[in-house]
Parts: structure tokens; C-alpha cells; sequence
């Protein structure tokens, strides 16, 4: 037996020099190493017993923990508005399926989880299912189909979707679970289409829009120019349809440029008809038309839409001119061609709408002109080009009460550029707001001028009356150069009162409030004069020199102009006749008891200085006054 | 290099063998602080030897050979044939001085043919992991540095450390070995095994853990060690060392024994900075595995001691405090083990102590172990 090693060396320390063994000494050491011993082993067994607990808690908390990440990810799985499977990668039984998921199928999920394809589906989806299913597994490459149509489920069959399968390997590289998502994107996909649409689409007419037609201009040039072929470009305009507009409102405005685009689209079946603005249109004709066709198809348009066209109870009519470009003949480019059927439909306005026009290379140099004109309108006023006519207002027996103040353009290169030239031009881009101040101005400062207390007339243009605050500068005008308002008479027309009525008339009375006259121009002419004459107490009403000049050659314009004058009796409002240059004229004016007129029978328009013995001034007078 | 063995108690004094012909460089001694504090031993020992290094610390238990002797004061006295031995020192005031310490001991040895140190230090006043920082500073990585921290058996009321004078508390020795010819090896392993959960430093202040896993560290600690033996904490509390995981540097192997309690904030100080948000261990150990631990420093020290050395080989055994508290009258096992690895021509003297140093295996940087046997062989090269 060998003695134990701590035994052995407690002898060893318990045996004297001499040999001997102090056995009370020997029984400490041993007794202290059973109590070191037990002491250890008290130690180990405590901490074994406590780490066994620290562990068991940190084995719950792991669990807690654990617990709690399952159920957060549970519940976001459950909640994804996503259809979410996962199936066994062997046999591909359903093991999870989400709350999307069982929409989606449009079954519980206790009617999939733990079956296979075949034992919930139709023969042939269970047989697709398990081809993709296989093949995904097999080539460990995820499947993506997108924007696909539903094949199983409840959802209704027009739902679009994507899904994605993948494969989720185990540990060892294995194949496990089959994962998919599928995501219904009807919304999204029609959104984009709706997006689409509304970007390529006119949204009152549903035609092609400006962009889209830009778009498929430029395809065809580029087809064109390989092909050697030739097209048409058809530029049209609606005429009077502002009027419609002005006068019906917008919502009937609207129901008749729906109605039109609908014929056009329809008589011009085959050709790209496109809606590029307000109430302009363009026509990309299918290649190799012949002009002659084009010219046909172009009359039938105007034919279509010239015709009456009941909108919402009312019987409206509107025109069409047009204007037509030739690929490659009128240009080779978009910017040419566009320009050029422009020029053309600026021409068939022109010659007094209802037309078609081919483009012709002088009509480039008409619309260049123009455009030139609008620039050196521009720069008129700052250089002093602008003058005031004064044309005498009579009785009709001959004495003068006053004039009318006409605007003339005497341009550097060009000498007097026509009223009804530029006129247009300075409403259009609103100059005209600026140019009538001043002639307005001019006028009530001569007119304060003139020893005799006689009229003054100017015209306001219905652009003035929308723009600027036309009240507070007339005021500003009769103060600074002192003229009596009454002395003033402002000469509009019906344009003036067609758009805001309410708001052209509420300035009427304020300007009428002030004293100033108020003339009706160019009746007769118009839509619905004799409704406004009933709306506005005017205070003369001006016979366009239309009926005048006819006077003798057409019996109905001696008719319309007495019935104008009883009707202008019978409510006490005075009238003046437009034109009159012969004596035959002024008789028969007499006779029918118009009160004034104007014409060369009076006086031309001309500057003041001709006039000034019927102002009541003297040429000296002028001179060093 | 030549030793000549020593040893003193108060039966008989001091008893060695003849005296060398030449005197020796350096002589070290290992005895309890109730034994040095008075200064006695060291000025018997400068008359032995007056043109010598004198260098000794308080311990836990001083060894000599297989033996503890806790009733004897143990010394070597080294004459070497070709090496230069140096001996600086410092005195540490407050713990927050102990990496600057380091650091100035260094710049005091540093030379080019320095080929080893060794160091002892008061256990209790200095933080021993920032004074091996502030040395290694400025001597590098390379430089092999051992020792240990001196203890106070398992009191830990004060550590004393003398060099070339009456030992005193606050000091740190170190000694400087010079030439080729000098041979310098160690070995350092516990055999201590982690258990329980990790737990995680919610708090702590340098060294002081105020937090685990949000509760007072003592909590803890009485809970394992149960109340009675946790009365006699810190003591007691060397049975369970911690074993840090420093997430910057997961390959250090970072033990810690606990060094002072304080029963009022329930917070424990350890023996080095402990980071805050690092994850902490409990280690436990037995008999027989300490004593394997000791048995593979002295397996690494002997492999890493290259041949051809001449004349005496001194090992110096630095153990832990705490690896003697577990023990018991297994103690001597521990030696046994080393002793069977190291071999019998090796003259073996140490101490147990409260910190050792010595560079980890598989890692040149020396640090501050707890619970470890450290184990320092020097000798010396023919010419």
C-alpha cells in the first residue's frame, strides 16, 4: 500500500529530529486537511448548486428573450401586407403561411399548412407550382415573376402580382424551405398606367397631348427620313370658340370641345389627332397621303365641325380653319414643319376662317413679319412713334359736338402701320393696357386744351378692362389734366362685357358714377347686343359703318339700321352712325332720326392742328399760347 | 553564475554554506512582513554581505525548494561571472502614480545590452497592471520582465519592499540584468477553470467593480462564498478570481483576484483596472488542476531556457496568494509539480504572492497576473 503523498509529508512534518512522531501533531495536520477538505468541498458544492441556478435563469431569460424576438417577428410576418409562405424544400408542404397569405389564397391557413400543392389546388396550378417550385430548389436560383395575373386564389382573377421564391438552405447546406412573397401590385401597376396616360393625354378630351404628339412627330421624322416617305401635318384652330366660352361658360365650353375632338378623332380615323392647347389641334396623317386627300379629309373637318352642335340644350356653332405642312417638302423638322402649318392656319384665319391653307414659302415671310411687328410695337411708346387722330363727332345736321380719338402708328421704315394691324397684336401681348393709357391720356389733355367745352371719345379695349385697374387710372388721367369727366365718352364694345360681365359692368357704373359717358361701338355686329343694351343704362349707341356704307346697295342694312334706331328710341338712348361719307347717307339718317354721325361727310381722322377753328382756337393762338 | 542559498529563523539565525571567495552582485530575500518590518534582517544580511544589491519583499509564504517556510526568511546570494546587475527604485504615493513609476524605473535601466528584469513591488499601493504599462512603455514589448507584487499573507494590510535599505511600504525594486552572457527564461499558467454565466461589468471605477450584471459585486460574492467565509473576504474571495473578456482584445487572458472590500458600498477592488462593459466570469479551481497549472510554468520556463549554460540555474517561483488559500496543505503539491518539471538542477526560491508578472504565453508584453505560478529561470552562458 502506498501511503497518500499529504499523509506521507504530514508524517514528515510531524517526526522530530530524532525520529520520533509527535502524534497530537500529526492529529492537527490531519484534522486541519479534513477540514480543508470539506471546506473545498462545502465550496464546490455550494457554487455547483448556485451556478446550476444563475444558469437555469439565464436559461429562462434566454427563453424570455427568445420568446419574445419569436413573437415580434410573428407578429410582423402576421402583419406584412405581403403574402408570406415558407413550404418544405422536399415535398413542398406549406409550413407557414401569413395573414396576406390567407387572403391571398383566400383559404385559412389550416387548409394549407402541412399539404402539399397537389392537395389544395387544381391539377394544372398544383402542376405549375411544383415545376417552379423544383426548379428553384434544383438550381438554388431564387424565381421572380413580376406583374404577373393571379392563378389561384381568392382574390378575384384581375389582380396583378409579383412573387419571389427563393431557396433557404440548413446548416449543412441542404436544401430546407422554400420561401415566397407574393405582392399584389394592381394598384400600383394601374396607378403607373393612369400616370402614364395622364402624361401622354389632353384630360378634358382623353386625345393625345402636346408632349405625346411632339413624341410621336419625331418617331415618324425618323422613320420618314430612312423610309423615303412622305406625311402630312395638319395645324387647326376652332374659331369663335373663346366666344362660346365667354358667353356659355366653361363647363359648356368644355362639353363642346369634348363633342369636337370626338368628330375629329372620328373623321380623321387613322391619323394621330392630338389637343396642343386651348383650342388648337394637330393632325399627323398616315404617310403617302396625297394633298388632294389631305385637302378632302381637311374640308370634311370643316364641314364636321361647322356644323350646329346642341351642347347641353344649347345649339352652338363654331368654325375650323386650317392649315397644312408636307414632310419633306415644307420641312424636314419637327420646329419647320410645326411652324409651317402654323403659317398656313395663321393664313386661312386670315382670309376669314372656315378655310384649309397649304403652306406656301411666303406665308414663312408673313409670319416672320408679324413677329417683327410685335417686337418694334414694343419699343413704339418709349420712341414717341405713337400719335393721336382726331376725327369729328356732328349732328346730324351738321354741327360738330365733339371727336373721337384715334390711335395712329407712324413707324420709322414702315410709315402708318394699319389699326387693325397692330391693334390685335398689342392685346395679344398686352401692351395694349399701356398703349391706351397714353391715348387716353393724350386725348383728355388736348381736349382740356380747346376753348369750346366739346366731347372727347376714346376707345377702351376690352384687355384694359381685365388688366390694370382701369377706374383708378382714368380718375388719375381727368385729374391731372383737368377735363371736365362729363366731357369724356369711352367707346366699348361687347368684348368688353362678354368674359366678366359682372365685373366689367360694376366698373361701367363706377365710371359712369364719375361722370364720364358711356358709348356702345360697332353695334349690330356682335352676339347679344340688345340683352346688354337692356343690362347697362349706355349713353349712345355707335351703328358699325357696315349697315351705313350698304345703306344703298342692300335694303336689309337700311332695315336693321331703323330697326337700331327705334329700338334706341324706344330706350331713350341717343345713337351715332358710323362712316357716313355721303349726303344720300346723312338724308336717310336724317330721315330715320339719328341723332349724330361721324364720317368723311364730317371730317377725316387727322391731327388737331387741322381742326382747331372748330376747337375754338386760333392758329396764333396756338402758336404762342 | 555561482548561488549560494540562505536562510534565517529565530531559533538559529542566519545558516548558509562558506562564503564565496569573490562577493556577490546580488542577493535576494523573501520573508513575512512581521519578519522584515523591523529592518534586522536586512542590516544581518548587509553584513554579510556589504558589497552586494540587497533586494527582499513581505510575502504570503516564502518557498525553498518543495517547502513553504512560513517561519523562516529564505535569500540567495548570486555571484555572476560576466553579467552587470543594476538596482533602481521608486517609491509609489498614490496608486494614480504607479504607471509614471514604471515608466521612470525604465528610463533609469534602459541600455542597450539589458537583457532582462525583474521586479517586486508593494502589493497593496501599487496598481501593478499601470506600473508593467509605464515600463513597457519605454523598454517595448520584447524585454522580458517578471517578478511579483509582495504579500501580506491573507490580511492585505500593508506590503513592504526594501532595496539596499530596511524594507518600506510604497516601493517598487527593480532589478537590471546586462550582457549576452545572461540567461533569462519564464513560464506563467494558472489551471484555473471558468464557470457560471458570463456577467457583465455594469459599473466600475478603475479598479473597483461597483456593478455586476447591475448588482454589488459583494452580493455576489457572498452569495458563493456564503456568509461566513465571505466575513473573511477579501481573503476568502481568492477562491473564486474572475476571468475578464476585454472585447478590444479578446486573446488576452485576463485574471483577477479581489484585493479589498468595502462593506459599506458593497464594491469590490481588484487587483488591476477592470473596463466598465467588459463580461466577467467566476473561476473556480481544485487541488489538482492548480497543481497542473504550476507543474506547465515550470514545463514553459525549463523549454524556454536555451542550452549551454554554465555553472549554478536559479528558478524563482512567484505563486499566488490565493492559489495557496485554496490549497491548503496541498500547497506543496504545486511545488512538487514544478520541481517534477524543471528537474532537480535548479536551486528554487520564491514567494507567494498578491500580483505576478510575467509575459503570458504565446504573447511578449508583460502583465500583471492573478492566481497564477509564474516561474523565472536565470542563469548564465559560458563565456
Amino acid at each position: 500500500m502506498t501511503t497518500h503523498r499529504l499523509l506521507a509529508r504530514q508524517i514528515r512534518q510531524a517526526t522530530d529530529e530524532s525520529g520520533q512522531v509527535d502524534l497530537t501533531r500529526l492529529g492537527e495536520l490531519v484534522s486541519a486537511a479534513y477540514e480543508e477538505s470539506d471546506r473545498d468541498r462545502r465550496r464546490t458544492d455550494r457554487a455547483i448548486k448556485l451556478m446550476i441556478e444563475e444558469l437555469e435563469q439565464t436559461h429562462k431569460r434566454a427563453e424570455q428573450d427568445l420568446l419574445r424576438a419569436r413573437e415580434f417577428l410573428d407578429s410582423i410576418i402576421e402583419n406584412i401586407p405581403i403574402a408570406v409562405f415558407a413550404k418544405d424544400a422536399k415535398d413542398s408542404r406549406y409550413v407557414l403561411l401569413n395573414r396576406a397569405g390567407e387572403e391571398y389564397y383566400g383559404m385559412p391557413r389550416e387548409a394549407m399548412l402541412g399539404k402539399t400543392p397537389a392537395e389544395i389546388f387544381p391539377e394544372n396550378i398544383a402542376r405549375l407550382v411544383n415545376e417552379q417550385d423544383r426548379g428553384v430548389v434544383d438550381s438554388g436560383t431564387p424565381l421572380f415573376l413580376e406583374g404577373h395575373l393571379l392563378d389561384v386564389g381568392g382574390k378575384g382573377r384581375d389582380r396583378l402580382v409579383n412573387s419571389r421564391k427563393l431557396l433557404i438552405r440548413d446548416g449543412a447546406g441542404a436544401p430546407q424551405y422554400l420561401v415566397g412573397v407574393i405582392e399584389d401590385v394592381t394598384e400600383r401597376i394601374t396607378n403607373e398606367a393612369r400616370i402614364s396616360h395622364l402624361a401622354h393625354h389632353d384630360a378634358l378630351t382623353d386625345l393625345p397631348n402636346r408632349s405625346a404628339f411632339n413624341a410621336a412627330l419625331g418617331e415618324r421624322l425618323e422613320l420618314a427620313q430612312e423610309a423615303a416617305t412622305s406625311f402630312a401635318v395638319l395645324s387647326l384652330d376652332l374659331d369663335r370658340f373663346k366666344e362660346v366660352n365667354d358667353v356659355f361658360g366653361h363647363p359648356v365650353g368644355d362639353m363642346l370641345m369634348r363633342s369636337v375632338a370626338d368628330r375629329l378623332a372620328a373623321e380623321a380615323d387613322g391619323a394621330f389627332v392630338a389637343r396642343i392647347g386651348g383650342d388648337e389641334f394637330m393632325i399627323l396623317m398616315p404617310d403617302h397621303v396625297s394633298r388632294e386627300d389631305v385637302q378632302a379629309l381637311a374640308e370634311r373637318l370643316i364641314e364636321t365641325i361647322g356644323k350646329e352642335l346642341e351642347v347641353d340644350d344649347y345649339l352652338l356653332h363654331v368654325g375650323l380653319s386650317v392649315g397644312i405642312a408636307f414632310y419633306p417638302d415644307d420641312g424636314v423638322n419637327a420646329a419647320t414643319l410645326l411652324a409651317n402649318a402654323d403659317s398656313a392656319l395663321y393664313r386661312a384665319k386670315r382670309e376669314g376662317r372656315g378655310r384649309v391653307r397649304f403652306f406656301e414659302s411666303e406665308m414663312d415671310q408673313e409670319l416672320r413679319d408679324r413677329r417683327l411687328l410685335q417686337h418694334d410695337l414694343r419699343q413704339a411708346l418709349e420712341q414717341n412713334q405713337f400719335v393721336v387722330y382726331f376725327q369729328p363727332q356732328a349732328r346730324i345736321d351738321g354741327e360738330v359736338i365733339g371727336f373721337e380719338a384715334l390711335l395712329r402708328w407712324n413707324h420709322p421704315t414702315r410709315g402708318f402701320v394699319p389699326p387693325d394691324r397692330f391693334i390685335p397684336l398689342a392685346e395679344e401681348n398686352g401692351l395694349i393696357v399701356e398703349i391706351g393709357e397714353w391715348v387716353l391720356r393724350e386725348a383728355c389733355r388736348e381736349a382740356a386744351s380747346w376753348p369750346r367745352p366739346l366731347q372727347v371719345a376714346v376707345n377702351l379695349s376690352p384687355v384694359q378692362f381685365q388688366a390694370g385697374d382701369l377706374e383708378r387710372s382714368i380718375h388719375q388721367i381727368l385729374l391731372e389734366t383737368g377735363l371736365t369727366p362729363t366731357r369724356l365718352e369711352v367707346e366699348i364694345t361687347e368684348g368688353v362685357l362678354i368674359g366678366d360681365f359682372t365685373g366689367a359692368l360694376h366698373l361701367l357704373r363706377r365710371l359712369k358714377a364719375l361722370g364720364i359717358r358711356i358709348a356702345m361701338d360697332d353695334f349690330g355686329t356682335g352676339y347679344s347686343s340688345l340683352s346688354y343694351l337692356q343690362s347697362f343704362p349706355f349713353d349712345k349707341i355707335k351703328i358699325d359703318r357696315g349697315f351705313i356704307s350698304n345703306l344703298e346697295a342692300s335694303p336689309q342694312s337700311a332695315e336693321i339700321v331703323r330697326a337700331v334706331l327705334s329700338l334706341a328710341h324706344a330706350l331713350n338712348i341717343p345713337v351715332i352712325a358710323e362712316g357716313v361719307e355721303t349726303e344720300a347717307q346723312r338724308a336717310f339718317l336724317a330721315r330715320e332720326a339719328c341723332e349724330e354721325m361721324q364720317g368723311y361727310l364730317v371730317g377725316r381722322p387727322d391731327l388737331i392742328e387741322r381742326y382747331l377753328d372748330l376747337v375754338g382756337m386760333t392758329v396764333e393762338r396756338r402758336h404762342y399760347a | 553564475m555561482q548561488i549560494q542559498y540562505l536562510h534565517w529563523n529565530a531559533a538559529h539565525g542566519w545558516r548558509r554554506a562558506d562564503a564565496f571567495r569573490e562577493p556577490p552582485q546580488l542577493v535576494l530575500y523573501f520573508g513575512s512582513r512581521e519578519q522584515l518590518l523591523d529592518g534586522q534582517r536586512y542590516r544581518e544580511l548587509r553584513g554579510l554581505y556589504p558589497d552586494s544589491h540587497i533586494v527582499g519583499c513581505s510575502t504570503g509564504g516564502q518557498i525553498h525548494g518543495d517547502d513553504i517556510r512560513d517561519d523562516e526568511v529564505v535569500a540567495v546570494a548570486l555571484r555572476f561571472a560576466h553579467t552587470q546587475v543594476r538596482l533602481v527604485q521608486e517609491v509609489v504615493e498614490t496608486r494614480d502614480a504607479s504607471r509614471a513609476c514604471g515608466a521612470r524605473l525604465a528610463r533609469q535601466v534602459l541600455a542597450v545590452d539589458l537583457a532582462g528584469l525583474f521586479v517586486l513591488s508593494d502589493g497593496l499601493a501599487v496598481n501593478g497592471g499601470e506600473l508593467l504599462a509605464g515600463l513597457t512603455e519605454v523598454l517595448g514589448p520584447d524585454l522580458p520582465v517578471t517578478g511579483g507584487l509582495a504579500g501580506d499573507g491573507t490580511r492585505f494590510e500593508q506590503t513592504i519592499v526594501g532595496a539596499d535599505a530596511e524594507p518600506s511600504p510604497n516601493r517598487v525594486a527593480a532589478i537590471a540584468f546586462y550582457g549576452a552572457s545572461f540567461r533569462f527564461a519564464h513560464g506563467c499558467a494558472g489551471g484555473w477553470d471558468v464557470f457560471g454565466p458570463r456577467r457583465k461589468v455594469t459599473k466600475a471605477l478603475g479598479s473597483v467593480v461597483v456593478e455586476l450584471d447591475g448588482e454589488p459585486p459583494l452580493e455576489l460574492y457572498t452569495r458563493y462564498l456564503g456568509e461566513e467565509e465571505a466575513e473573511a473576504m477579501p481573503g476568502s474571495g481568492l477562491a473564486f478570481p474572475l476571468r475578464i473578456h476585454d472585447e478590444a482584445e479578446p486573446n488576452r487572458q485576463i485574471v483577477r483576484s479581489v484585493f479589498a472590500v468595502d462593506r459599506n458600498a458593497r464594491t469590490l477592488t481588484f487587483a488591476a483596472d477592470i473596463p466598465e462593459g467588459c463580461t466577467a466570469q467566476l473561476m473556480r479551481a481544485n487541488f489538482d488542476s492548480l497543481a497542473a497549472g504550476a507543474g506547465e510554468a515550470g514545463r514553459q520556463a525549463r523549454s524556454a531556457l536555451s542550452d549551454g549554460v554554465d555553472g549554478d540555474k536559479l528558478a524563482i517561483l512567484v505563486s499566488c496568494t490565493g492559489r495557496r488559500r485554496v490549497m491548503g496543505q496541498r500547497t506543496q503539491d504545486e511545488l512538487d509539480a514544478v520541481a517534477a518539471e524543471l528537474g532537480e538542477d535548479f536551486v528554487r526560491i520564491g514567494f507567494y504572492s498578491y500580483g505576478e508578472f510575467a509575459p503570458p504565453t504565446g504573447s511578449g508584453r508583460c502583465e500583471l497576473h492573478n492566481q497564477t505560478m509564474t516561474v523565472t529561470v536565470i542563469g548564465e552562458a559560458a563565456a
